[in-house]
This record gives C-alpha cells, sequence and structure tokens, in this order.
C-alpha cells in the first residue's frame, strides 16, 4: 500500500476515569472507503474528533499523510459529524461559502464549486434560500456540500445517509463513489446502516467499549465471521437426518416447501471446526439428497451484533 | 493575512453582518437616536409652551400685597416681586372669585393671602387647572419675596432696598485647581450615564454571545467549526464580531443623535417659536441660536461643558476590555449549558460584579474622588463604569493608566482561562461540567484540541 492518509499507533483517549477509547492502531490508504462500526459510545465519535482535530490524543502517534497531525492538515480534509446543524439565520450559499471561507477557499472557486454541487444534487434553486425553511433532509444536502465543497482528500462522514430519504441517500452515495472513483478522496464512513457498509466500503474496522474487536477487508471480515456456517438445499426424510446430525452440528433455520416424499428442504447449519465443508457433504449425501450447498456469507448486521456478543462474553 | 488572523477575520464578519441586518437591529439603531432627540426636544418645547398656561388670581383679602389704582384693578405694592414670565401671570384683587368667574376671565388658579398667611406662611392654591411644577415653584419664590418684602417693611428700623442689597445667595462654581476647568454634578452625570449604558450594552450584547454559542452548541454546528479552526479563534471571533456589533450601534447613534440635533437646531433656529422664546428672554432674536435655548434649559445646559471627545474616545476603550472581560464570561456559560434556562444559575457571578458596579457608580456621582469610588475604578470589573462617572470631574493621568492596564491584564488572563474551559465544554453534551471539573480545564490546558 502507498503511503497510508491516516496512521495511527497506540492514540488513546480518556475522560476523567472513563477511558473513551483505549489504545488504537489504525491505518487508512488513499482511495479507501472505511467503514467504523460499533455500537453507541464505542468510541467512533472520540476517535472521528481526534482525527479531525477537535480533540487531542492522551498518548500515542497520530500520522497523516505521512507527517504527524496539524493544523494546516484540517484544510485537506471534510468532517461531517453525526448530529449536525447549520446557522438558521444564513442563507443556503451565504452558509456553504462561509465554511469555504474558514477552509481558505477563495470566493470565486467556492461559488463555481457551489453552483456546480447545488446542480448535482439537484438543488439548483436553493443559492439564497432561508436554511431556517429546509426541512432535516434538505439540511442534510447542504451539509454534505459544505463538507466537501473545498474538495478535500480525506472525507470523515458521521451517519451521513441519517434524514434522507432512499432516492436522496443513493443520489448522495452515488456522488461519494465518484468523489472516490474520480479524484481519489478517500473516506471514512461511520455508520450503523449496515447495507452501505456492504454496499461501499473495501475496510471496515470495528470499536466496542473503546477497543478495536474487528478489522480487516469487508469481504473477508463477513468470510471469517462465517464461523462453518452452510446453506443445504435437500430432498430426503429430514427428521432421520437431523437425528442423525444430532449434536455433532447446529442446525440454524429450516425451511420447508412442499409434501412428502416431494419435500424441499433449506436448512442452515453452524459446522464445528473439526468438521469442514468437504467431510461434511462426504457425509450428507449417505443421508439426504444435496441438491445445493454453499458457505453462507454473513451479513455485515450478523457480524456486528456477532461481534459485540462475543465481545461482551 | 496570518493563519491565525484569517479564519478569526471570516468568523468576526459573520458575527457581524449576520447581526446587523437583523430588522431588530436596524429598528433598535434607528429608533433610539430619535427617542433621546425627541426627548431633548420634548423638554425644549413642552416646558417653553407650558409656561403660558398658569394665570393666577391672587385674592388680597387684606390689602396688604396691593395698592388699588384710579382706573381700577389692583396693583402690587411691590411689582418686582412678580417678574413677567412667560408661563406665568398673576391678576390682583379683593375678592373671591366663583368657579365660573375664574373661567369666564382665563384664570387657571386662585391664591388667596391674609393676615394668617403672615404667620403661618402658608397659602392656599385653588386650582381648576394644575399648574406645572416649574409654575408653582415659580409662585412660592415670588409670594415668599413679597411676604418678605412685607415683613422688612414692618420693621422701621429696616429699609428694604437696603436689606435687598444686602442680601446674598452663594453659588459654588466648582473649578479644577491646575486646570481652572468647571466641574459639577451633571457633568459626573453624563459619565454615569455613559457607564450606565456600557453596562447595558455589556450585558445586551453579552447575552448576545451566549446565545451564539449555546446555538451553536445544542444544534452541533461547532463541531464542523471546531474541525477547521482552533477554539480559541472561535471564542475570539464571536466576542469581537458582536462587540463590533455594539460599537456599531453605539457610533450610529452618537453619529444620528449628532445630525438630529442639528436638524433640531437648525428647525428651532428658523422657526416662529425661537423669535417670540428671544423676546419672553428679553433677547434678539437674532443674537440667539440653539445653543443659547438648550444652555438657559437647567435640565440640559450641562451637555455643552463636556469633553465629549475624551469622554466618546475613553468610552470606547473602557467598552472594549469590559466587553472582552465580561463576552469570555458569557461565551463561557454558553459552551457550559445546552438551552439558555439552564444559564440562569451560571449567570449570577456574572450579573453581581455588574450590580456591584451599578450601586458604586451611583454612589460616585456624590462623591467621585472617595475612596471607594477611586479603589472601585482600580478593580476590573467595575472600573469601565466607575472611571466613567470620575473622567468628567479630572482625573489624574496615572489612575486612568493603571485602571487601563489592570483592566487589560485581567481581561487577557480571563480570555485565556474562559478560552480554556470553553473549549472542552463546547464539546460536552447531556452532563453539566461542575466547578471543580471547570476549575481542572482552567489550570490543565492541554486538555483541549489540536
Amino acid at each position: 500500500m502507498s503511503q497510508p492518509i491516516i496512521h495511527t499507533t497506540g492514540i488513546c483517549k480518556s475522560f476523567g476515569d472513563h477511558q473513551a477509547l483505549a489504545p488504537l492502531d489504525l491505518e487508512v490508504g488513499a482511495g479507501q472507503i472505511v467503514g467504523l462500526l460499533g455500537p453507541n459510545g464505542a468510541g467512533k465519535t472520540t476517535l472521528l474528533r481526534m482525527l479531525t482535530g477537535i480533540t487531542k490524543p492522551d498518548e500515542g502517534t497520530l500520522r497523516m499523510w505521512g507527517q504527524p497531525h496539524h493544523r494546516d492538515l484540517l484544510s485537506r480534509m471534510g468532517y461531517l459529524p453525526e448530529e449536525r446543524g447549520l446557522y438558521k439565520s444564513m442563507r443556503v450559499a451565504e452558509q456553504v461559502l462561509y465554511f469555504a471561507a474558514l477552509r481558505g477557499m477563495e470566493r470565486k472557486d467556492a461559488e463555481h464549486e457551489l453552483r456546480g454541487w447545488l446542480e448535482r444534487l439537484e438543488v439548483e434553486g436553493w443559492w439564497n434560500r432561508e436554511v431556517a425553511d429546509l426541512s432535516k433532509g434538505m439540511a442534510q444536502k447542504i451539509q454534505f456540500i459544505a463538507t466537501v465543497l473545498h474538495r478535500p482528500e480525506l472525507l470523515i462522514l458521521d451517519e451521513p445517509f441519517s434524514g434522507l430519504d432512499p432516492i436522496n441517500a443513493a443520489l448522495v452515495r452515488g456522488e461519494m463513489l465518484r468523489l472516490v472513483q474520480q479524484e481519489g478522496t478517500t473516506l471514512l464512513l461511520s455508520t450503523h446502516d449496515m447495507g452501505s457498509v456492504e454496499a461501499l466500503c473495501d475496510d471496515v474496522v470495528m470499536l466496542h467499549q473503546g477497543n478495536k474487536v474487528l478489522a480487516g477487508a469487508t469481504d473477508e471480515v463477513r468470510e471469517s465471521a462465517r464461523k462453518g456456517r452452510i446453506f443445504l438445499r435437500l430432498k430426503g426424510n429430514m427428521m432421520a437426518f437431523a437425528a442423525e446430525l444430532g449434536a455433532r452440528a447446529e442446525l440454524l433455520t429450516k425451511m420447508t416447501e412442499g409434501e412428502g416424499s416431494a419435500a424441499v428442504h433449506e436448512v442452515e447449519l453452524a459446522l464445528p471446526d473439526a468438521w469442514p465443508m468437504p467431510g461434511f457433504l462426504k457425509w450428507a449425501v449417505g443421508h439426504v439428497e444435496v441438491l445445493e450447498a454453499r458457505p453462507v456469507k454473513l451479513s455485515m448486521e450478523e457480524v456486528f451484533v456477532q461481534t459485540v456478543a462475543s465481545a461482551l462474553s | 493575512m496570518t493563519p491565525w488572523l484569517h479564519p478569526l477575520g471570516t468568523i468576526v464578519r459573520r458575527e457581524f453582518v449576520t447581526r446587523v441586518r437583523r430588522r431588530a437591529f436596524l429598528v433598535a439603531t434607528l429608533l433610539m437616536p430619535l427617542l433621546m432627540v425627541g426627548f431633548v426636544a420634548a423638554v425644549v418645547l413642552l416646558t417653553q409652551s407650558a409656561e403660558e398656561e398658569a394665570k393666577v388670581w391672587v385674592v388680597d383679602h387684606d390689602g396688604l400685597l396691593t395698592v388699588p389704582t384710579d382706573v381700577g384693578p389692583f396693583v402690587p405694592r411691590c411689582p418686582s416681586c412678580y417678574p413677567e414670565r412667560s408661563m406665568l401671570s398673576y391678576r390682583f384683587g379683593r375678592e373671591v372669585k366663583s368657579k365660573e368667574e375664574l373661567e369666564r376671565d382665563g384664570f387657571t388658579c386662585m391664591l388667596e393671602f391674609d393676615e394668617g398667611v403672615v404667620q403661618s406662611e402658608k397659602m392656599q392654591l385653588l386650582q381648576l387647572t394644575p399648574p406645572s411644577g416649574r409654575s408653582r415653584r415659580a409662585m412660592e419664590r415670588d409670594m415668599g419675596q413679597a411676604l418678605e418684602r412685607l415683613k422688612v417693611r414692618e420693621q422701621p428700623e429696616l429699609d428694604y432696598d437696603v436689606y435687598l442689597s444686602l442680601k446674598t445667595d452663594v453659588s459654588l462654581v466648582v473649578m479644577d485647581y491646575e486646570t481652572g476647568e468647571k466641574q459639577g454634578d451633571a457633568k459626573a452625570m453624563v459619565g454615569f450615564f455613559m457607564g450606565i449604558f456600557m453596562c447595558l450594552f455589556v450585558l445586551v450584547y453579552g447575552m448576545h454571545i451566549m446565545r451564539g454559542v449555546i446555538e451553536e452548541k445544542s444544534n452541533r454546528i461547532v463541531e464542523v467549526v471546531l474541525s477547521t479552526v482552533r477554539p480559541r479563534q472561535l471564542l475570539a471571533g464571536k466576542i469581537v464580531g458582536i462587540g463590533l456589533v455594539g460599537m456599531a450601534q453605539m457610533l450610529a447613534w452618537v453619529l444620528l443623535s449628532w445630525v438630529l440635533f442639528l436638524l433640531l437646531g437648525l428647525g428651532v433656529e428658523q422657526s416662529d417659536w425661537m423669535e417670540s422664546w428671544a423676546q419672553t428672554q428679553g433677547l434678539s432674536a437674532d443674537a440667539v441660536d440653539f445653543q443659547t435655548v438648550l444652555s438657559s434649559q437647567e435640565d440640559l445646559a450641562f451637555l455643552l461643558d463636556i469633553h465629549w471627545p475624551v469622554m466618546l474616545g475613553f468610552g470606547v476603550l473602557y467598552f472594549v476590555l469590559g466587553f472582552g472581560l465580561y463576552g469570555a464570561f458569557f461565551a463561557t456559560i454558553g459552551a457550559m449549558v445546552e438551552q439558555e434556562s439552564d444559564a440562569q444559575y451560571l449567570m449570577i457571578p456574572v450579573m453581581l460584579p455588574l450590580t456591584f458596579s451599578y450601586i458604586l457608580a451611583i454612589q460616585s456621582i456624590d462623591a467621585p474622588e472617595s475612596w471607594l469610588s477611586v479603589v472601585s475604578s482600580f478593580i476590573p470589573f467595575s472600573a469601565p463604569i466607575s472611571m466613567m462617572v470620575r473622567l468628567p470631574m479630572g482625573v489624574p493621568w496615572w489612575h486612568v493608566a493603571v485602571s487601563l492596564g489592570i483592566l487589560a491584564a485581567t481581561t487577557w488572563c480571563l480570555v485565556r482561562l474562559a478560552g480554556r474551559v470553553y473549549r472542552v465544554a463546547i464539546l460536552m453534551y447531556g452532563k453539566k461540567p461542575g466547578w471543580r471539573e471547570v476549575w481542572r480545564w482552567m489550570v490543565r490546558p492541554d486538555a483541549g484540541a489540536l
């Protein structure tokens, strides 16, 4: 991997006696989309605030673009916090241009960019609209524009789709992908929307109670979390098959279509490590007619729940 | 522009522009000078117009004050006791008039004078229309003088004219020993009003700061801003921006009032009223101007006796420093709460010194050089108001320098400490920070942003 955009070594943060983030090592490469996952209170916002310079780590090293983190690097980032607002006494364009000016953008460039973004997000007529008149979803689009207007190399988005209807969520998701694919933007996405994580993220990092409990490529994470789960479509005596299986494997779900000898059963099993899929299939064909067999890939939601449950236990 | 100043300028501009364009600001800015000038005009015009109203029928039962004339009406024994005034005139007679007779003859009230009055020194005034306070005081003075003359005349060894020539009223003309400048309570009042205005501005615009911080915190926009600028830049930008709004309003008031005073002066000088006023004062209409009118008004004459550039210059200086001092407090309070109602109890430490300064300022009007006034003009929390009261009375330069020095140093320190609390508190949600926590943030400066 080329030089990472974010590289942390043992960064941690405590508030009084409460450790919000345990020492964390994290690496995010250029052009990657990384999902930051975790239940509420996992330390995600604390991490994001450190990355965006709002707070400093108590300990550890935080390097951005290969250099120690400092304020001059902040203009290369765009940050959309989870709970965000706009100044009600300002108009749409005025507000977005204010944030652009804070990030050192020339007014003319900012106005040019803003026109493009208003068009892309299908809100061309909003230039002079009062912020107080915007709905939550409308405000969300403006907040997104304010985050990306200065063409940041690193986008840090906390729940970017909350408040958006499916059509607008797809529109924003499409723009995020365009930024990554066409402009090489790196994206750190903190969200509870696991569908978006599956659809967008190359890698995921999961925090729980301030600790990193999972990290890796999204597909690999889903694969490794599978833990012997397989899907079978079979014909035959299901009762006898289940009795033969006994305690050797766990029967997770079962569905039956048709009746009598024509019945087709769909089952999901969790095989123990000692009984891998090929050996199991060899055993199974001796008892039932196997129509289809494939490993089950867990959804990110299942991975999330499973990881949290295992961390708690 | 340096990297520190560029975002600061942007924040200042936003804070300034979004406030000055509000309708409420524009209305208040335009309305206040109109009210101020209107008040002065009302004092001048209404008191003058009220002068024609009191026409008194004096019943001299025992002929002590008047003598009959060949042509009919009675004339006073002492015409000089009743100087001609536009607001008050007397007619004398021996008989009591009924209400209808008084109304028919155009009298507004009736005074009765007899031997009993000489003893009791009390007269009965029966009014149809209540005379103004000014007219009533003039009647008391005139009748007192007439009674005094009567008593002197009863003493054969005393000559009234000699008595008058010996009678002396002393008034104090207070002057500074070194500069020879005239001093007076009215001057202190100007300082007091400027101090009170300052106090009011600090309070009103301090609340603006607090509300602005609460807005940014409660709608979480502060996180976006703080991912771009330092908390101290945001805090400074807010205080400076809103302070400038206050100063712009003050400047607009001064300029508009000045223009309106000029217009009022021009209007008055060219009006018929001016001519009739000059006649009542025994002056030539060509020789008087609006300034003469103002100086003739006891309530307003002091306005001409003030070093306005000095007062306004120091007023701005003390406002800037005082606003910085209190503004930092208001911002910190805003950062510690999520809604305005939660800020009430936190405001007590800010309101107390402001109230204390106000009470001290009232004391200082009577005794601007008392140790209390002097000390309070050095205490940074009360200096902006106390020193403004003392300034017009003449203050040693080193008092002003020390007072400004202490105020500037305290403001600098407190803005820094407030900044430390602000940058942590602004990101805290749910839990209200306790005083112990606030103290820890103040003494541990490394707890903040990058």
